[in-house]
């Protein structure tokens, strides 16, 4: 629901690091969408998209690359990767769980010249 | 020659920095925030206004209302007896770190024991914007069905209180308890459950002594 609000964001972060490195054309940019980073995909890159076409560099590529949710197991630090909803530790059958990725969106990298 | 930078930045960076400020300056004040957020209409304002009328004379509250449109839900804080702001989004489907200082310039954050933020009401937004809260709290109803939990895993993932309201109308619905249970301990296993009903009043004490304990703790942070 608020993928351009974060379209916006990271298009600021790139505006920013282009201005940084002296960047006189962008060619691409990887985006990592993470599965609970709460970001819808589709919608990013549709919003990601409008903001390119109206920008300085209009031909830039969006790389877009989804991140699977991982967890790692607070009581055997096992990390793995749940599938569906079961949240239970393969290892040790512990429920107190946490995300080590997977909860992100994160503007990995850019190409520039 | 094309050259590539890499960055692995996440994109609510700035968001991050703006929270962390905000809980910097809760704790220098020592007052205890939570961040409410659930449904629209699973009874996030009828919690806060019980919440008020119970604890007003016992503790110092205020309350900041997000809502997309009017000050409804401000207006009937303010009747329960504490101070209230009202932050309109527009389109907007979540509370911001940015609006949140802006809201606060109008408390004296010292002289409050709890500040409530109520977000907006959507159970999928509000999950990934950090405000600088010390918990938050997932407001959740029987009508909405006992499969939530597992439907808006992220919410509820990153919740430390879960509040189940309207228990007075099980009976009319086909909501079991003990399933609802089941998925909230599945996503947090340690995290209380507080069944109630700001209606009748049935279990509103629980969740007052909620409060009064994590208000005892940030006092202690001071």
């Amino acid at each position: 629901m608020h993928e351009v609000a974060l379209a916006q964001a990271l298009w600021r972060q790139v505006v920013c690091e282009m201005a940084r490195h002296e960047g006189r054309r962008l060619l691409a940019l990887d985006v990592v969408v993470g599965a609970w980073s709460g970001a819808d995909p589709e919608s990013l890159e549709f919003a990601l998209g409008l903001l390119i076409a109206d920008s300085r560099w209009p031909d830039a590529r969006v790389r877009l690359r989804r991140e699977p949710l991982a967890l790692v197991c607070r009581a055997c630090g096992r990390e793995f990767q749940p599938e569906e909803l079961n949240l239970v530790c393969p290892g040790c059958g512990g429920l107190d769980v946490d995300p080590v990725r997977g909860r992100d969106l994160r503007l990995e990298s850019l190409e520039i010249e | 020659m094309a050259k590539r930078i890499r960055l692995a930045q996440r994109v609510v960076a700035e968001s991050d920095r703006l929270a962390k400020d905000l809980a910097g300056r809760f704790n220098r004040a020592g007052v205890f925030v939570a961040n409410l957020m659930g449904s629209p209409g699973a009874g996030k304002t009828a919690l806060l206004e019980e919440t008020a009328r119970r604890l007003k004379g016992e503790l110092r509250l205020a309350a900041i209302e997000g809502d997309l449109a009017t000050d409804r839900d401000a207006r009937r804080i303010q009747s329960a007896g504490i101070p209230c702001r009202q932050i309109n989004t527009g389109g907007g489907c979540h509370l911001s770190a940015r609006q949140i200082l802006d809201a606060i310039a109008e408390f004296d954050l010292a002289a409050l024991d709890c500040l409530f933020i109520e977000n907006v009401g959507n159970l999928v937004c509000p999950a990934e914007f950090d405000l600088g809260e010390h918990c938050r709290v997932v407001v959740s109803s029987t009508p909405e069905g006992d499969d939530k939990p597992i439907k808006y895993p992220v919410a509820f993932h990153h919740a430390d209180c879960v509040v189940l309201n309207k228990i007075d109308l099980l009976a009319a619905t086909d909501f079991s308890l003990e399933a609802y249970r089941r998925f909230v301990r599945g996503l947090r296993p340690r995290i209380p459950i507080l069944e109630l009903s700001c209606r009748t009043g049935e279990g509103m004490e629980a969740w007052l002594d909620w409060v009064r304990a994590q208000r005892r703790t940030a006092a202690v942070r001071v």
